[in-house]
Parts: C-alpha cells; sequence; structure tokens
C-alpha cells in the first residue's frame, strides 16, 4: 500500500511528543498482543500437531499422507482412517482442514501437466501453489486470470474455497475451470466439465474437500499481460463515492480503508503497453505495523490517532508499477492476521462497509488491520458465494496476536444482515440451515455430495456442521 | 524535565518504527538472488523444500530469513536447534506451523532449517 516513511514524516512524532503521549498507553495495548498459545509439538500417541496458517486451527492427525500420483491418492483414500482431509498451504481461517483421521498433502502433485496455446489454457495438477505456478505459466506465455491478495495457496484449496480477487468483469479463480478430475472416496476418478458430468462439474467446483479430491484441473488463462498498478490514499468517503467508477473504470480495482484515520487506499490495475517499472520492496507492512503503533501509542487519545493518521497517510505520495499482471496482482504478507470476509450483492457493499467501519471504531479501538473492499463477477458454480451475483466483498481483520471475538459480534452481524455470503475459508458462524437459505442449489449439491461420499469419509465435525448442523 | 523524558521515550520508539530491523549486511536484490538458487542437495528434502518453504524463504518482501543468509540466521541459530523446531511446528511470529510442510517429519524439518541457516547436515 504505501511506505512506514510517510506516517513518520507526515508528522506523527512530533505531534505525539508534543501531545505528551506517557509509556503507559503503549505498554496497555502491547500487553493485550499475545502469540497464540504453544501447543506440545506431538500428542500422547506421537502424532505431530498440524496448526493453520493464522494458528487458531490445530490437529494431530492419525495419520499422513502425499500421494505423487492419482493412483497412489485413490489407494490412499480407499483405506484412509476418516476423517480425510486434503490440505493446501492451510491457509483457511475456518476448521475445514482439522482432523484426528487422515491428512493428505498434494505437495507431490505440482505443475502444469499441458497446455494449449491457441486456446490459452493450461492442465494443472492442483497441488501447484499460486506462486509457483506464476512463472510456470509465463513459461508458457500465459497467466491466471485472476489471483488473490496472497498467492501462497495451493491452487485446489483456492479452488475448494472459492477464493477470489478483484475485478467487476472477473469471476473467481474457480470460474476459469473449463474441466477437471476428480478421486471419490471409493477411489474411482471422474473427468468432469460443462459436457461430461456437468452435475458434478457444478457442485464440486467449489467443494470444499467434501466431494472427493480435485487433482487436476484445466483453467482457461490469458496470454501475459502487462499491467499498471496504481496505489493511493484518498478519504474513506472518496473511496466509497468513487467506488461504482473505480469498478466501471479498471480491470481491477479494490479499496483498503484504514480504520481510525479516515483514509482509504485505492489501488488499480490496467492494462498498459508502458515500459517495466518493477513494483519496489513492500511497503504494506511497514504500514500496517505503523497503524498499530499509532494504536499503541494513542490508545487513550482517538482523536489524536485519527488526526496523526490521516495527516501522515495525506502525505504518502502514490506509487505505481507495470509489469506483468501475475508479478503485481498478489502480494506477500508477512504479518499473520486472522480474517473474516463475506461477500455481499453488489449495491449494498459500499453501505455495510460504512457501517462495519463505524461499528469497530466505536467499539474496538485495539484494530488497526485495513478493511479491504473487492469485487467479483457472478459465477454459475452451485456452492459458489457469487452463484448467480455480482458481488462485493468486504474483509475484516484482525492481528494475529489479539482478540478477534468482534468479527462474530459486531462485524458479522452487519454482513448477514446486509445478505453476504461468507468466504469458505473465512470465519464465520453459519451453519446448515443458514447456507441453504443462501444457496438456491444448496439441496442439489448436498444430494451429489452425499452419493459420491455415501459414508462421510470426507467430512470433519467442522463439515457435518456445515451440512447437517450436527 | 519529566517532559524530555517523554519526548526521548517517543523519539526512541520512532526510532524503532523507522527502522523496524537492522540494516542488511548485503544488498537485497543479492541476498534474494542467492537464495533463489540455492536448493537441498537430496532429492527429497529439495522436493519438501520446493513446495514450502521456498516459497517464503527465497522470496523478497515475506518477512522470513533469506536461505543462506547468515546475517539472519546466525542468531535464530544460536537459540538452539530445538527451539527452532519448535517454532517451526508450532509457529513463531511471521513463521506459519509446520512452515506450510504438511508431510515433513521432525528430522525433515531440522535437516531444512540446517540447510536454510548455512549449517552443515547432521552427521548422525
Amino acid at each position: 500500500m504505501m511506505s512506514r516513511r510517510g506516517l513518520v514524516v507526515g508528522g506523527g512524532v512530533a505531534a505525539l511528543a508534543a501531545g505528551g503521549v506517557a509509556g503507559g498507553e503503549l505498554e496497555l495495548q502491547q500487553s493485550r498482543d499475545r502469540d497464540p498459545p504453544a501447543l506440545p509439538e506431538s500428542d500422547a500417541h506421537g502424532h505431530l500437531l498440524w496448526r493453520n496458517w493464522a494458528g487458531i486451527q490445530t490437529a494431530y492427525p492419525a495419520a499422513r499422507a502425499a500421494p505423487s500420483s492419482e493412483d497412489e491418492l485413490a489407494s490412499v483414500l480407499k483405506s484412509a482412517v476418516p476423517p480425510v482431509r486434503v490440505v493446501g498451504a492451510g491457509h483457511s481461517f475456518t476448521a475445514l482442514i482439522p482432523t484426528p483421521g487422515t491428512m493428505v498433502t498434494l505437495d507431490a502433485m505440482q505443475g502444469v501437466t499441458a497446455h494449449d496455446a491457441a486456446k490459452l489454457q493450461a492442465t494443472v495438477r492442483t497441488g501447484s501453489r499460486l506462486g509457483a505456478l506464476g512463472p510456470d505459466l509465463a513459461g508458457i506465455g500465459q497467466e491466471m486470470l485472476t489471483l488473490p491478495d496472497i498467492n501462497k495457496q495451493s491452487l485446489g484449496g483456492a479452488l475448494g474455497t472459492g477464493t477470489h480477487g478483484t475485478g467487476q468483469t472477473l469471476t473467481a479463480i474457480h470460474g476459469a475451470v473449463q474441466s477437471f478430475r476428480i478421486v471419490t472416496a471409493a477411489g474411482d476418478v471422474i473427468e468432469a466439465s460443462r459436457g461430461k458430468n456437468p452435475d458434478i462439474f457444478d457442485a464440486a467446483r467449489v467443494g470444499l474437500g467434501a466431494f472427493g479430491v480435485i487433482t487436476e484441473v484445466t483453467l482457461q488463462n490469458r496470454a501475459l499481460t502487462r499491467m499498471r498498478k496504481r496505489v493511493y490514499a484518498v478519504s474513506t468517503q472518496d473511496a466509497l463515492d468513487q467506488w461504482p467508477a473505480l469498478k466501471a473504470q479498471h480491470r481491477n480495482a479494490e479499496i483498503y480503508i484504514l480504520p481510525f484515520t479516515g483514509m482509504a487506499a485505492i489501488i488499480t490495475g490496467d492494462a498498459s503497453q508502458d515500459p517495466v517499472v518493477p513494483r519496489g520492496p513492500d511497503t504494506d507492512t511497514d504500514l500496517v505495523m505503523n497503524l498499530k503503533a499509532l494504536r499503541d501509542w494513542c490508545a487513550y487519545f482517538p482523536a489524536l490517532r485519527r488526526v496523526l493518521g490521516h495527516r501522515a497517510i495525506m502525505a504518502v505520495p502514490p506509487s505505481e508499477a507495470v509489469d506483468d499482471g501475475w508479478k503485481l496482482l498478489s502480494n506477500e504478507r508477512p504479518v499473520r492476521f486472522i480474517e473474516m470476509e463475506y461477500h455481499l450483492p453488489e449495491e449494498t457493499q459500499a453501505r455495510a462497509a460504512l457501517e462495519v467501519l463505524t461499528a469497530v471504531e466505536t467499539n474496538r479501538p485495539d484494530v488497526f488491520f485495513p478493511f479491504e473492499l473487492r469485487s467479483i463477477a457472478p459465477d454459475d458454480a452451485w456452492l459458489s458465494p457469487f452463484y448467480q451475483r455480482a458481488s462485493g466483498s468486504i474483509a475484516v481483520h484482525a492481528y494475529y496476536m489479539n482478540d478477534y471475538q468482534f468479527l462474530f459480534d459486531i462485524v458479522e452481524p452487519i454482513l448477514r444482515r446486509h445478505g453476504g455470503r461468507p468466504h469458505w475459508g473465512k470465519l464465520n458462524s453459519l451453519r446448515a440451515r443458514d447456507f441453504a437459505s443462501l444457496y438456491p442449489r444448496w439441496k442439489d449439491a448436498m444430494a451429489l455430495r452425499q452419493s459420491l461420499d455415501p459414508q462421510g469419509k470426507f467430512l470433519n465435525a467442522y463439515l457435518r456442521g456445515v451440512f447437517f448442523d450436527a | 524535565m519529566p517532559r524530555l523524558r517523554i519526548l526521548f521515550a517517543v523519539a526512541a520508539l520512532a526510532g524503532l518504527a523507522a527502522c523496524g530491523k537492522k540494516a542488511p549486511q548485503e544488498d537485497a536484490a543479492k541476498v534474494a538472488a542467492r537464495a533463489a538458487s540455492m536448493m537441498p542437495g537430496d532429492v527429497r528434502l529439495a522436493g519438501l523444500y520446493r513446495s514450502s518453504c521456498q516459497n517464503c524463504h527465497a522470496h523478497r518482501d515475506s518477512g522470513a530469513p533469506p536461505v543462506g543468509y547468515h546475517y539472519a540466521w546466525d542468531p535464530r541459530w544460536q537459540q538452539g536447534l530445538p527451539t527452532l523446531l519448535a517454532h517451526t511446528i508450532g509457529g513463531f511470529q511471521g513463521m506459519p506451523a509446520g512452515g506450510q510442510c504438511f508431510s515433513c517429519r521432525p528430522d525433515d524439518y531440522r535437516a531444512l532449517i540446517r540447510f536454510m541457516a548455512g549449517q552443515p547436515a547432521d552427521a548422525s
């Protein structure tokens, strides 16, 4: 986003000194920063700890498997101790992965296996990490149509949770899937596309790893395209006022609302023929940690926090980079966080975002992470949060060392009231009856899942709640 | 006088904020290029490394100590391999639990830590 230099140069330090901020407030806030609790490296049975990226989901799986072929995977699935859960990079915040049974990784099933240069399509094994897929696809002159903010996820994990980027004309990643191969609980391999097993194609494309294990997908890509990425700061109100025009004018557009500052960062992306201007070193991390410092320093002075934050961010100059799209769309995010994201009807997004901002600023001065607003085109996967609906997403984050209950108590009720559907990989409290009312093809999807996995081999405790209110 | 003390305290904090981490001893581009070029000699370990550790430890801006960069690794190595292993399995600060290698066994983690820290492989 922007550099921390701006925050310091912008007058923060001098004003803090003049304000006579004492060390007590700093200690108060920092005392609330706690690492997730340390857990035993293995349980009483010697099973190794698994923990997700954010550190809030844990398990001690009895068995782990890393098949290197579809045949090997099929063999594993036939005899595995259930529940069987396939883990990607562990970036989901919901309890999709924890299992006392078998954890399967597709890390040994990565890479591009075939491509069609004329159609700009590539067949990719789903253990591939998105970050590694960028250069692999670039090697055949292609890039994915869209990419999420972080590119550490596995392709399979990203597809299974409806992971998305931003752009009013761009579907989530699964919208680019032309066909896939899925291995069922019984070890059968099924090919699915719009023309072959279309129900399975529609139900399992966003499948939470509950229909089987998708091993390979053919993606519709585009030719390597140079883009210009632009980042600049405006007031939050201006950003929200401009949002409809920004979405219409730019291929990629998103807003980061910077709470307690009155400011927002706008990020746009468009095709460009200009010479390459590589992205510079990451400055987003500095900005986030400066927002944290501002929170720590101004615990008892909210007005001062707003004035300093506003002034500092106003002083940050716009930045630009020009390069291949896959190099600019995703980011490194070294500061861990905990996230809730809902996808709302497009027309309610800005109003809901303001409500969330007001609620958080009124009730939770410990929050400092930016909120992210993005735009996603509709698609036709039955369990896609974007099913037949142009969507605007709102993501709210908590620092990984801080309490995140406010996401459920304060944020989620607002997002639900505005008709939101939660991101499958991000925190939410919804159960089967809630999802049934949000997804028009829910019953069809459940029936198909039951037929593919009658024993519920892929269902862990969390998914039983999602599917059965168990 | 108390006012002055506050000023110094804030200035010190500002210094921390402005620097964040110690100045690198080598050019960041060189460090990143070296990290990107390194790979464990053992084929199996290389496979594990490619699908997990490399995604952060060979990428600028990830916040992870770059592979083979002694300036970043030596202070960590001084904490002892058991501590680094515990941080790897359980997660620590920016380091996600398991290092995103979910088929790694403890011995794999030990070997990968040694490789990234530029330490000789365990002879035992």
